[in-house]
């Protein structure tokens, strides 16, 4: 009875657990290598058309079948694109409008999100629903009377109009972004002691909380500005009017109404412009990407 | 100072209420409203908007167009999740796991993310070009086809599918799959690791570890993830409307197309609300469920 030797042990395991085999490891490495492969084909291939697009030349783009690698590569699309499209007009018209609605969401969704955040009150939680209801439910379906609202009080292709729209649209987003911000980075005790102090609610949430919270407020800014910046829909029904046009707009009713045809390098080339001021936002922001998604959503 | 303290948490909420009631539930209840009435643009100067209960409901609902757009919006949706979620999978263990060169493969997984929609749509109806695909270029060197594949434009059918309709899914899935990798990634990071060293004990292969530990644990974020990306699935538009328009013959149509263009094409603002209705009532009921689930973790906290 003195089965002292690990090996039984080992063996009752082994009948309940698993039989393992390193063959089948090795097959398990080999298909997810082969399907990583071919994701990333999948992912990059677009990515890699749109810029050597847009350093071909008219003639050489036409060329059937396709040319992997240019013949010659030249910046001439990207000096002709204005003739197009006229895209720093448009991309200027949607810096603006972006910023100011990304900077007006972010200011009325910090005071909301912090009371959201440290206080219970009566009908938060009805604010909260309504609020997580309206970020989830597509915007199609309050188009309509958005669109008659904004053209009877005389705003329709104004930036005034679209920048409170955008506002209104971004504000559900970084209500639930800043409030999981400052429910997981603003101790309490900090405000407690100002109050102590004698100072009241709303000097201890402009002068502690908004300073020691500039890093996420810089980030929600970032994430509604790019929010804004890839619109279509809104800024199609609002603003589609001549020079006043988002760059996405510019671009998309190009794109439907027949898709460049033999100027397609230079519809490429303002693509390539579209997406460079987005990747300069998306850099400063990606570090936040996997922790902010989780704050608001998973957890 | 009770009191004090109430007034304070009313006047820091109330601007973000009043605009995200103004410009959010207000109109989705206006929208509805507008449903039930008859509202022509072009004949809304003699005829104004008499009460008409279902009867738009009932045109949308026997036009033809609009069915297909209903099955065309769940195929997609369906379509996206499954091939992405599979994908995506992969990938966030790809992004998880650790070998040299990880910082470059996780910065390329995420290239797309920073492609706005519109842009997306634009690059791929140049890579789906008919006759300058470079897929098409390539099928053809391998000897798989001996026609170019036409496809945005090729309108033959099996059933509910066809090739417009599964390029513009490939097209959306693309757009999407950042967010549901890095979604996934966030989800693996929350396993603990002595799970793991217990299946190595236990001598679990690879498999036997996704299938045991990885997914069972991964069940409550995969179905947030699919939640969301039924919602905002069921109300797409851009990627649809620039592609290809709803068309050809209808083949990409999907709900939130059909609504647009009833409104802004035929100026049948009551048929579109219609329409948003039925969007309305689906993502409702998949927003209530959610909504649910969410704000019963913020208590279980």
């Amino acid at each position: 009875m003195t089965l002292t030797s690990a090996e039984p042990l080992r063996a009752t395991s082994r009948r309940g657990g698993f039989a393992r085999s390193p063959a089948a490891d090795r097959l398990t490495r080999f298909a997810v290598i082969a399907v990583t492969v071919l994701a990333l084909i999948y992912i990059l291939l677009p990515v890699y058309w749109m810029v050597k697009s847009s350093f071909q030349t008219s003639f050489d783009i036409r060329a059937q079948p396709p040319h992997w690698i240019p013949r010659e590569i030249t910046f001439q699309a990207y000096k002709d694109m204005g003739y197009i499209i006229p895209i720093w007009r448009y991309i200027l018209n949607s810096i603006y409008v972006s910023a100011a609605a990304a900077l007006l969401a972010t200011l009325i969704g910090a005071s909301a999100a912090y009371v959201l955040a440290r206080f219970r009150f009566p009908l938060m939680t009805l604010f909260l629903v309504m609020i997580l209801a309206t970020q989830l439910i597509p915007p199609i379906t309050r188009a309509f009377p958005i669109y008659s609202a904004i053209q009877a009080a005389g705003l329709l292709n104004s930036y005034t109009g679209i920048i409170i729209a955008y506002a209104g649209f971004s504000l559900p987003f970084s209500v639930m972004l800043l409030r999981g911000y400052f429910m997981n980075n603003c101790p309490p005790d900090l405000e407690e002691a100002a109050l102590v102090d004698g100072c009241t609610y709303f000097s201890a949430f402009w002068r502690i909380i908004l300073p020691i919270s500039l890093p996420g407020l810089a980030a929600v800014t970032i994430f509604t500005f790019l929010n804004a910046w890839n619109d279509f829909l809104w800024a199609s029904l609002l603003l589609s009017q001549g020079e006043m046009k988002t760059v996405q707009v510019g671009i998309g009713d190009f794109s439907a109404e027949g898709g460049g045809g033999r100027y397609i390098n230079l519809v490429m080339a303002a693509c390539v412009t579209a997406t460079i001021p987005a990747l300069i936002m998306f850099l400063f922001v990606q570090r936040w990407l996997v922790s902010g998604l989780t704050a608001g959503s998973v957890k | 100072m009770e009191r004090q303290k109430r007034l304070f948490c009313y006047l820091m909420v109330a601007p973000a209420v009043i605009f995200t009631f103004v410009l959010g539930l207000l109109p989705m209840i206006t929208s509805l409203g507008w449903s039930f009435l008859e509202y022509d643009l072009i004949r809304v100067q003699q005829t104004g908007t008499p009460f008409v209960g279902l009867e738009n409901y009932k045109e949308v609902l026997s036009d033809g167009r609009f069915v297909r757009s209903i099955t065309n919006t769940f195929l997609m949706t369906g379509l996206v999740i499954a091939f992405a979620i599979s994908l995506g999978l992969v990938l966030a263990h790809v992004m998880h796991s650790n070998y040299r060169g990880r910082a470059i493969v996780r910065v390329l997984i995420c290239a797309p993310w920073f492609v706005p929609p519109v842009v997306a749509a634009a690059i791929w109806m140049w890579l789906l070009n008919t006759d300058r695909s470079p897929i098409n270029a390539l099928l053809m060197d391998m000897g798989l086809i001996d026609s170019n594949i036409r496809f945005l434009t090729d309108s033959s059918t099996w059933g509910p599918f066809s090739v417009p309709l599964l390029s513009v899914t490939a097209v959306r899935a693309w757009n999407g799959l950042p967010f549901i990798v890095i979604f996934i990634l966030a989800g693996l990071q929350s396993i603990p690791r002595d799970l793991y060293e217990a299946a190595d004990v236990d001598g679990g292969n690879l498999w036997h570890k996704f299938r045991y530990v990885t997914l069972p644990l991964l069940k409550p974020v995969l179905g947030v993830l699919i939640m969301l990306l039924l919602i905002t699935g069921i109300g797409h538009f851009e990627i649809n409307y620039i592609m290809t328009g709803g068309g050809p013959q209808d083949l990409t149509n999907v709900m939130a197309v059909y609504s647009y263009l009833q409104a802004f094409n035929f100026f049948r603002f009551d048929l579109a609300s219609a329409a948003g209705g039925v969007i309305l009532v689906l993502t409702g009921i998949i927003c209530a469920l959610y909504i649910r689930g969410q704000l019963k973790n913020r208590d279980d906290r």
